[in-house]
């Protein structure tokens, strides 16, 4: 089906923006639009004409808890001066708050070991497993995403410690950082909220033997084997082995 | 531009929020919260809702001010469009009760007492603004409920078929003939061409 032939291209667009598009066609139809500057066009166009209709609704003031609830999702940090020195402390003390963090995971981890009743965890008297740990914290140095693998397994748990914001025509991606330097390669996607099982290419032990960090990139699309990071790491943290 | 007299730049802030400058993102809410959550609100008719759907949509201008095309649509246009594309997905993905269950407080009692009645005023308090109203008089009343109850209400062809008491056919050549009148007009009188 062309979407593009114009006099079809224009019935879409008008009910897209009026909203009787629905459903799978509403889905299509946004594709479509993401693609083709003459849908943008024919959709730009409606949402002029429908402005009209909008002009008549009466404003509405929202609750002064709807700003600050905005500002605390895309801002969670309390302020940090901008440039020079300010950037500097501000870094460093994300990066001192994200050790921080690291030391408070593996200290429970160190008090479970030692102390396993405080967690009901008696009838296992053994040590926690060999795994690799990683905590990644977003640029505030608040801790964001737990994962974490068995040393010779072939699986990596995330956990969100808090809801990541993935625009929705990204994902965010989990890359692994090498010790050396060397390009990060990336281990799979990771949701936006709530945890998910990635499936590894390789074990554990073969993969992260000499990776000292994970980070999250927002990409358009999931980074196939040998690609790099399209864009700035906006979760980043250490990547630890647990034994 | 729909609400009258808007004192900021509305688009020398969304370039400013594309190159991530916080200082301009206060301003551009201040300057157009009220409306779109007025249009929220008629969709969702629940102020809770109609609140986090504006949160959502500004976290996406946060993200996505440099996908704004001045070209395309005026700012405020382009903040309408994300603001009822976001509340539609909210009422059909059913997390929001229509009317009948929802709380109701004053405004939501104020929505539901007329609940038929006003999106057709706001329908004629539009064309009339636009002075299109004469032009639009050659439709007849259902053809107007049913462009109202789409726009203001983000009723589909199957709920205005319901909401009129008519068959579905019958709602979508409606909602059509509404549209195209919709057209005509506004380019006979040199308004949204």
């Amino acid at each position: 089906m062309n979407y593009l032939q114009p006099e079809r291209l224009d019935r879409l667009a008008r009910e897209y923006v009026l909203g009787t598009l629905s459903g799978r066609a509403r889905r299509r139809f946004e594709r479509v639009l993401a693609a083709s500057p003459a849908a943008s066009m024919a959709v730009g166009t409606w949402q002029e004409r429908f402005s009209v209709l909008a002009a008549s609704v009466p404003p509405m003031q929202p609750r002064e808890a709807a700003w600050h609830g905005l500002e605390q999702r895309l801002f969670p940090a309390p302020r940090q001066q901008p440039g020079g020195l300010g950037a500097w402390l501000g870094r460093l003390l994300s990066a001192r708050s994200l050790g921080g963090a690291l030391a408070g995971v593996l200290l429970c981890l160190a008090v479970l070991r030692l102390q396993p009743g405080l967690a009901g965890l008696e009838p296992t008297s053994e040590a926690l497993p060999q795994s690799y740990v990683g905590l990644l914290s977003d640029a505030a140095g608040r801790p964001a995403v737990l994962a974490s693998s068995l040393r010779h397994g072939h699986q990596l748990t995330v956990k969100l410690l808090q809801p990541v914001v993935v625009p929705a025509d990204r994902v965010a991606q989990l890359w692994a950082l090498p010790r050396d330097g060397s390009a990060p390669f990336p281990v799979g996607t990771v949701p936006d909220h709530g945890s998910a099982t990635l499936s590894l290419p390789d074990s554990s032990e073969k993969l992260f033997f000499n990776v000292t960090r994970l980070a999250v990139t927002l990409e358009v699309a999931p980074a196939m084997a040998g690609a790099s990071p399209g864009g700035p790491f906006v979760l980043i943290g250490p990547c630890v082995k647990l034994w | 531009m729909s609400p009258p007299a808007v004192p900021a730049d509305l688009s020398a802030l969304l370039a400013r929020i594309a190159l991530r400058e916080r200082a301009a993102f206060e301003p551009l809410y201040r300057a157009t919260c009220a409306h779109l959550l007025g249009v929220a609100f008629r969709i969702l008719n629940d102020r809770d809702r109609a609140e986090e759907v504006l949160q959502e949509a500004f976290m996406n201008v946060w993200h996505n001010a440099g996908s704004y095309r001045p070209d395309v649509a005026t700012p405020m246009t382009w903040l309408i469009n994300i603001v009822r594309n976001k509340a539609i997905d909210t009422l059909r993905s059913g997390k929001t009760e229509r009317a009948s269950t929802v709380a109701l407080d004053d405004e939501a009692m104020a929505v539901a007492g007329d609940a038929a009645l006003e999106p057709q005023r706001l329908l004629d308090d539009g064309l009339t603004k636009a002075r299109i109203d004469g032009c639009m008089a050659t439709l007849n009343p259902s053809q107007r409920q049913a462009l109202a109850l789409a726009y203001y209400r983000g009723m589909v062809h199957t709920d205005i078929a319901v909401a009129l008491n008519a068959p579905v056919g019958t709602a979508k050549a409606w909602v059509r003939r509404g549209l195209d009148r919709l057209k005509d007009c506004l380019q006979a009188a040199g308004v949204g061409a």
